[in-house]
């Protein structure tokens, strides 16, 4: 071997060894990659326990602002929706296009959860009359305490057990505690009252869902310019959906899931799972494929159907399986003048 | 007087491979090769300008990070393109290139086993395009994946897939385009004809002749989802589409690598290459003898000195 060509080879074994090594550190978590990076996610989180098996999270002022929102409002006729909306800015002072700005929430599942051993926990951020609001529900009967610095209002509802029910048989009487803890100014916890007392206690201690490394990963991979998402264990989900054993079986073995979406002009939505092995996700990838290429081929000639099967894009790697698809606004505007002809020869 | 042992089939396969990586490295097919390989790096090194000038790189409207960047990449260019044209170009010449320089006689008149000449050629074409592909791979991985959405740490275990999965697909088709070479008369055209022609075309057709294609099992493995085209091809393909399992697609590798080879080998053992003077290239089977054994060296020594026509 010429020394031309020992050069050439330790070169390139050198440029292969250095990147091995450095994806090695990497990958054994030697590089601190999150530590230079701002916070991953809502503030809110700090509110969600740790196993929470749902998280979602919706910025509101965004979708209610954004030019989708606009275009629909203009043509969408007003209905009993609107007037409820009315009503209840009348009541509570709260305006919900205006005043709430973001909604967090967890979905809760195991002991801690209840009797349905599946509970939520909801976390509004936005203006809000505490005042106003502590009056109303006073009015309708809750009971209204102080709680570590936040003020928390409980109201006790009796009900008979479903036959869905754990621990209480069909018939049985139970009672629910539901709360509502403005935890901070602007910041409104709704739950049972256990759960909304311990994410007062969470966000104190630090012990919630910041700390859940698996489920911030996946945040932090779905947050990045999407004004709605969710991500999820799947695993927890259908353990409590009692399916029977034949609907089970066929469901693919997913471990994790998640979806984000950004609401603008037009809509651009993706949806990722993760199988639990690299198989398992092939094997979903060539399904939904066929299911796509089927998709595609039965457009045909409708412009709609075209636009968004045309969008319909496959991807993910690993165990990564992860559909997604963009409705433009000019489909949107498509949609509309089409809306508005129809509505216009009925008249 | 001392007697000179004739090396073993390792040891004499090693003697060629030292001898030819650096003719390999060095040859005409090396401009070829960088230029392959290279597009894909400057094709990564743009993208990452382009991005620190504020650019943004968007499919169906949508941003797309680094991590399926990289893996559109290891599709589009090294998976479908780089590893079966290097294999072709490459694994067809090993004894091509002999025959065609009219150096094979050389080769053959050492005393070493007449296989030995292909498998130590045969490795130092491992050798030498794995050393230009996976260099290239790792440095488009670290141009796209860090710092575009996409994490090193959660990647990593896919880089090295992606490596594996190359450096196997180098060797499978490497294997079968130096049987072509070492069999047919016009090896690169059937090589291309084999990768551009028959491989797509059996892919997209149900049943089970995509079982002769080297791809079938070699993209089965890819941990990247397969990037669609538009074309009605595409979508037959989608629908149609039956991956076989890991351990299928490996074990078959393994399969046609070793089988290819050792037919590769013996072809190489049997066949007798002559060389014209106009450099045109005729293969036949090589003489037996009364039993039907090979002919000895003494016979190539004959085609040497030119007593064979």
């Amino acid at each position: 071997m010429t020394k031309t060509t020992r050069y050439f080879v330790s070169g390139a074994a050198a440029v292969l060894v250095t990147g091995l090594c450095t994806g090695l550190v990497a990958y054994y978590g030697g590089i601190p990659t999150g530590a230079f990076n701002a916070a991953t996610g809502p503030a809110d989180l700090a509110y969600l326990p740790a196993d929470s098996a749902v998280v979602a999270h919706a910025n509101v002022s965004d979708v209610m602002g954004s030019d989708l929102r606009q275009k629909l409002r203009a043509v969408m006729p007003e209905g009993p929706e609107s007037q409820g909306q009315a009503e209840f800015k009348e009541q509570t002072g709260i305006d919900i296009e205006q005043d709430i700005e973001a909604v967090t929430s967890a979905v809760v599942s195991g002991e801690q959860a209840g009797p349905h051993k599946m509970g939520g926990l909801l976390v509004l951020r936005g203006r809000f009359d505490a005042g106003r609001l502590e009056a109303l529900a006073r009015e309708k009967g809750a009971d209204a305490e102080n709680y570590k610095g936040a003020r928390l209002v409980t109201m006790t509802r009796k009900a008979d057990a479903d036959a869905e029910g754990d621990a209480a048989q069909p018939g049985d009487h139970v009672s629910f505690t539901g709360a509502a803890a403005f935890a901070e100014p602007g910041v409104i916890i709704l739950g049972n009252v256990e759960q909304v007392r311990a994410a007062i206690d969470r966000k104190a201690s630090g012990q919630n869902l910041t700390t859940n490394a698996d489920m911030m990963n996946r945040i932090s991979a779905v947050d990045n310019g999407a004004n709605a998402w969710a991500v999820g264990r799947f695993d927890a989900i259908a353990a409590q959906a009692k399916l029977p054993e034949q609907v089970a079986a066929q469901i693919p073995p997913v471990a994790w899931f998640s979806a984000a979406g950004h609401i603008n002009g037009g809509v651009t939505a993706t949806l990722r799972a993760e199988a639990r092995d690299d198989e398992a996700a092939k094997n979903l990838r060539d399904v939904l494929n066929g299911f796509m290429a089927l998709a595609k081929l039965q457009a045909g000639s409708n412009p709609e159907i075209q636009a968004i099967a045309q969008s319909l894009a496959l991807g993910g790697s690993g165990k990564n399986v992860e559909v997604s698809f963009t409705l433009p606004s000019e489909l949107f505007d498509l949609l509309i003048a089409k809306h508005q002809a129809e509505k216009n020869k009925a008249l | 007087m001392a007697t000179h042992t004739p090396p073993s089939f390792l040891s004499a396969s090693l003697k060629v491979f030292d001898l030819s990586l650096g003719q390999m490295l060095w040859s005409r097919r090396t401009v070829f090769m960088a230029l392959v390989v290279g597009g894909p790096v400057l094709i990564a090194l743009a993208v990452r300008l382009a991005e620190s000038l504020g650019g943004d790189l968007k499919m169906n409207g949508r941003t797309i990070v680094g991590d399926a960047v990289f893996g559109m990449m290891v599709w589009w260019f090294f998976v479908r393109f780089t590893v079966p044209v290097l294999a072709v170009f490459y694994g067809t010449a090993l004894m091509a290139d002999e025959v065609e320089d009219k150096t094979l006689t050389y080769l053959f008149s050492r005393p070493i086993p007449r296989g030995s000449v292909l498998v130590g050629k045969y490795l130092a074409y491992l050798v030498c395009t794995g050393l230009v592909v996976l260099p290239s791979v790792m440095l488009v991985y670290f141009l796209m994946v860090p710092g575009r959405g996409g994490s090193v740490a959660a990647t990593f275990p896919l880089l090295l897939a992606d490596l594996g999965i190359l450096f196997l697909g180098l060797a499978v088709y490497g294997a079968v385009f130096a049987f072509v070479g070492a069999y047919f008369k016009r090896p690169v055209l059937l090589g291309l004809v084999f990768l551009f022609g028959w491989e797509p075309m059996v892919l997209v057709v149900p049943g089970y002749m995509k079982k002769f294609t080297v791809a079938h099992y070699l993209q089965a493995l890819v941990p990247h989802t397969m990037p669609a085209d538009e074309g009605a091809a595409s979508l037959l393909a989608g629908l149609f589409r039956e991956a076989p399992s890991m351990t299928t697609s490996v074990g078959m590798l393994v399969v046609i690598c070793a089988g290819f080879l050792w037919i590769a080998t013996r072809t190489v053992e049997r066949r007798e290459y002559v060389l014209e003077q106009l450099g045109r290239i005729m293969m036949r089977p090589r003489p037996r003898g009364p039993a039907g054994e090979p002919t000895s060296g003494r016979d190539l020594r004959r085609i040497v000195s030119g007593g064979a026509s």
